[in-house]
């Protein structure tokens, strides 16, 4: 299915995430700028950054938007330096199951965090 | 049979900046940026993930970023987030045909149409925007 999609509806993604990651990222630095950088990081403040449910959801699609661009921008640079068949294949999957990877790992700390499981 | 050359340069044509001038400067800074932009959100992931070890274990992760050598690595990846951002809109307005001019017959000395004033304003702008978002990053970090 990976190397089925056509290439520009791929980079129609990879844009679409650029930009809407670009406006929830400044909401997430601009939470660390409501108050002291030093005391924004403090264990207290940031347990009640994941136990509020909006924000928790956001940090997800965050994880999700950047995790689906950064791999995809992977897999363009790898691409780029080298074509092949097999070798196509091999870079197409292995960055979708890193990015799964990385989205599963993510998601855990969110799910956790927020349901007060540590 | 004799191998042909293919004019394959692999990694090295890549990452050679000295050609096709600022352009070619701001391809490059691209893919770095974003490499290393990649690398530290898999670092943010997983600096993040301690906070399951409770305090301590938060505290603990916490000492190691919040140092000299914490603070530039992180003025390193605002430089690299500001450049990747702004560079980025101005490469998606490019492929939009947003400053690209008309097309016209192919004169000499050749100079493409795309690689015009507008876009080289675009990529001096990155940079001139990724280096006051370090400072003020720095300025932040810092609590001035």
């Amino acid at each position: 299915m990976v190397n089925k999609m056509r290439e520009s509806i791929i980079m129609k993604i990879h844009y679409g995430t650029a930009l809407a990651a670009v406006a929830l990222v400044a909401v997430h630095i601009l939470m660390r700028l409501t108050q002291n950088f030093a005391e924004s990081l403090e264990y207290s403040s940031v347990i009640a950054n994941y136990q509020f449910l909006p924000y928790a959801g956001m940090l997800e699609i965050i994880l999700i938007l950047l995790s689906i661009h950064g791999f995809n921008g992977l897999r363009v640079i790898l691409l780029e330096l080298k074509q092949g068949r097999a070798y196509e294949k091999a870079v197409s999957y292995g960055c979708v199951a890193a990015m799964v990877g990385l989205i599963a790992y993510g998601s855990r700390t969110i799910i956790m965090v927020n349901m007060g499981m540590v | 049979m004799k191998p042909i050359d293919e004019n394959k340069e692999g990694i090295g044509g890549m990452i050679n900046p000295r050609r096709y001038g600022i352009e070619r400067v701001a391809y490059l800074f691209m893919r770095l940026s974003g490499l290393g932009l990649l690398a530290y959100f898999i670092g943010h992931i997983y600096e993040t993930s301690s906070i399951l070890r409770g305090e301590v274990g938060w505290n603990e992760f916490l000492e190691i970023t919040q140092t000299n050598e914490g603070h530039a690595l992180l003025a390193i990846v605002i430089a690299m987030c500001v450049f990747h951002t702004v560079n980025g809109i101005r490469v998606m307005l490019g492929e939009g045909g947003v400053g690209v001019g008309k097309p016209a017959r192919p004169d000499y000395p050749y100079i493409p149409a795309s690689q015009n004033a507008k876009h080289k304003i675009g990529i001096y702008s990155a940079i001139v925007l990724a280096a006051i978002a370090t400072m003020y990053g720095l300025a932040v970090m810092y609590g001035e």
